[in-house]
């Protein structure tokens, strides 16, 4: 008995010991170059800011400035540009993604679907760049579908143009993504329910919108969620495609450092795009903790 | 019953013709600029004309080879997604193994912590660092693209690290050392090949994500190491031309190497299977 103790004793000292040694490197890793940077953004969010300097000064007074200066039109048009083309852009995804989706999983054969699936991968890991400069290709003075977005009496240089190439750009990464998301969700669907509900008279479509609409739902609400909070700290895309003119919150992030040196007005805005991103994976988590409960 | 089954059928041809309608503009809206940007990187004029090329030609991608900034940041990217890769999957994999080895205080928080970065926008992940190291006196571009890639990167590797040991079973490591191993024995020979998968899935997203981002490394770029991503947006806004078509070109047919190999070694399904399109 007293052995078998001194036993458990001894495992559980060892493996107190391995976790140490294991956890320790991410754990110093993460606290160096994660937390410290983004306390250290708070801290910077709130020093006072000296035009003409890289940076806040030594003892710069702490002030809420640097926020208040956020309260005003051309910020407030900033988060509005990137609420809404972000929002537009997840669902636009979600409404070819979530056909897709299902298309891979019931009608593929094994060897298709295997096709499909190295396809989409392929587009996940592709570099951001490629995908944007595809875009700009496609819609650009050159593209293809440049003439379509003319026909429709869209002029090149108008402000919708470049929102819809922008659009453009966002959905062609949130496809990829949204789809393998809800392949998850659409695989662990019993197809016998479908048939069930067909062949007792409903039609294909009702079926559909009875049984694998709703038994989705949950997948199809985080994996807007997923796409939207991918969209809203897009940076690449609205900087290339948006030619200027559309400026996400990551892009004025970045004038702040390249164009006029204001690190402390970046921070500020740092902290604000951290507190959209943290409010929407929040509502995702709510969202698992509601379908766990049903 | 009859006109009802008709309506419903006639109902279903719509609603079905409609969804593949989607399906097909949604495959198409997803290959064809990436094949355009193929196709004209082979284009043969020296200008940037309207599709079809006239003639094909190399003569964009010998152009992108005589630019000694994309060489030189060529060299640099491969240097530094290889330096993430065996960081990130050397702590990673750590990590993962500590995080499954039985319950303790506070695992749900270190995990979602460890993940964490995930979901911290990617730019202001670069921000925050530039701050942070600039204040801490660290100037060395490499070391600061290098801890920058690995922030990012190292959540996948953990993620698939924990995805693959989900499965395996403890006892194994146990009845080995039972019978004799030794726990260094049994680490190298139980643990390690039971998480293969998840230590190929994690290395070839840590170098993917690594050799492609421009979000953080645009930061942390300084003029002796700047990454070619960082090269090719700042070619993009000066001038759009054709050269970054033959570099996509180039970079699309890493991406594909990498995913034959993923497909050889772990197969699709199982990269799918391991937690990073989690809903």
């Amino acid at each position: 008995m007293t052995n078998a103790r001194q036993q458990t004793a001894a495992i559980s000292i060892s493996d107190r010991r391995d976790r140490a040694i294991t956890l320790a490197p991410a754990v110093l890793v993460l606290a160096f170059g994660f937390l410290s940077p983004l306390i250290n953004l708070a801290i910077e969010s709130l020093k006072e800011f000296t035009p003409g300097r890289v940076g806040s000064v030594e003892n710069a007074a702490t002030t809420v400035q640097n926020y208040h200066e956020l309260a005003n039109q051309a910020f407030a048009n900033v988060l509005l540009t990137t609420f809404w083309i972000g929002g537009v852009a997840a669902l636009v995804g979600q409404l070819v993604a979530f056909p897709l989706a299902y298309f891979i999983v019931r009608r593929l054969s094994p060897r298709m679907r295997t096709l499909a699936l190295g396809f989409l991968i392929t587009l996940v890991l592709s570099s951001v760049l490629i995908k944007t400069y595809a875009i700009e290709l496609t819609f650009g003075s050159v593209g293809i579908l440049r003439p379509l977005l003319l026909t429709v009496g869209l002029s090149a240089n108008s402000r919708e143009y470049i929102n819809i190439v922008v659009i453009a750009g966002l959905v062609h990464s949130i496809i990829p993504v949204a789809t393998l998301t809800l392949m998850g969700a659409m695989q662990s669907i019993d197809p016998r329910l479908l048939d069930a509900a067909q062949s007792l008279g409903a039609p294909g479509w009702k079926a559909h919108l009875s049984i694998t609409l709703p038994l989705s739902l949950p997948a199809l609400v985080s994996s807007t969620l997923i796409s939207l909070t991918f969209a809203i700290s897009a940076f690449v895309i609205p900087m290339v495609l948006g030619r200027g003119r559309v400026l996400f919150m990551s892009n004025v992030i970045y004038t702040r450092f390249s164009d006029i040196a204001n690190y402390p007005s970046g921070a500020a805005i740092s902290l604000v795009m951290l507190a959209t991103a943290l409010a929407v994976i929040s509502v995702i988590t709510l969202a698992h903790a509601w379908k766990s409960r049903r | 019953m009859s006109t009802h089954s008709r309506t419903a059928r006639s109902g279903d041809r719509v609603a079905g013709a409609l969804a593949y309608g989607v399906v097909g503009l949604g495959l198409a809206f997803l290959a064809i600029p990436l094949a355009i940007t193929c196709l004209m990187a082979f284009d043969a004029r020296t200008f940037l004309g309207p599709l079809p090329p006239p003639a094909l030609s190399l003569h964009w991608f010998e152009r992108l080879a005589s630019q000694a900034d994309i060489l030189s940041s060529l060299r640099t990217s491969l240097v530094l997604a290889v330096l993430t890769t065996i960081l990130s999957v050397s702590i990673g994999t750590a990590a993962a193994v500590g995080l499954a080895r039985g319950d303790f205080p506070g695992k749900g928080i270190l995990t979602s912590a460890f993940l964490s970065p995930l979901i911290v926008p990617p730019v202001v992940i670069g921000f925050g660092l530039l701050l942070f190291l600039s204040k801490a006196g660290i100037t060395n571009g490499m070391a600061r693209l290098l801890l920058g890639h690995v922030i990012v990167t190292a959540p996948y590797c953990i993620r698939t690290g924990l995805a693959s040991l989900l499965g395996a079973d403890r006892r194994l490591t146990d009845a080995a050392m039972i019978l004799g191993a030794t726990e260094r024995q049994a680490f190298w020979s139980i643990t390690i090949p039971l998480m293969k998968t998840g230590i190929i899935t994690g290395a070839i997203f840590a170098f993917a994500i690594s050799m492609d981002d421009v979000s953080i490394s645009l930061f942390l770029s300084d003029p002796s190491a700047t990454t070619l991503p960082v090269t090719l947006v700042s070619n993009m806004r000066a001038a759009f031309d054709l050269t970054i078509a033959a570099a996509a070109v180039i970079l699309m047919a890493v991406t594909v190497v990498l995913i034959v190999v993923l497909d050889r070694l772990v197969g699709f399904d199982n990269v799918v299977g391991q937690g990073l399109f989690r809903s």
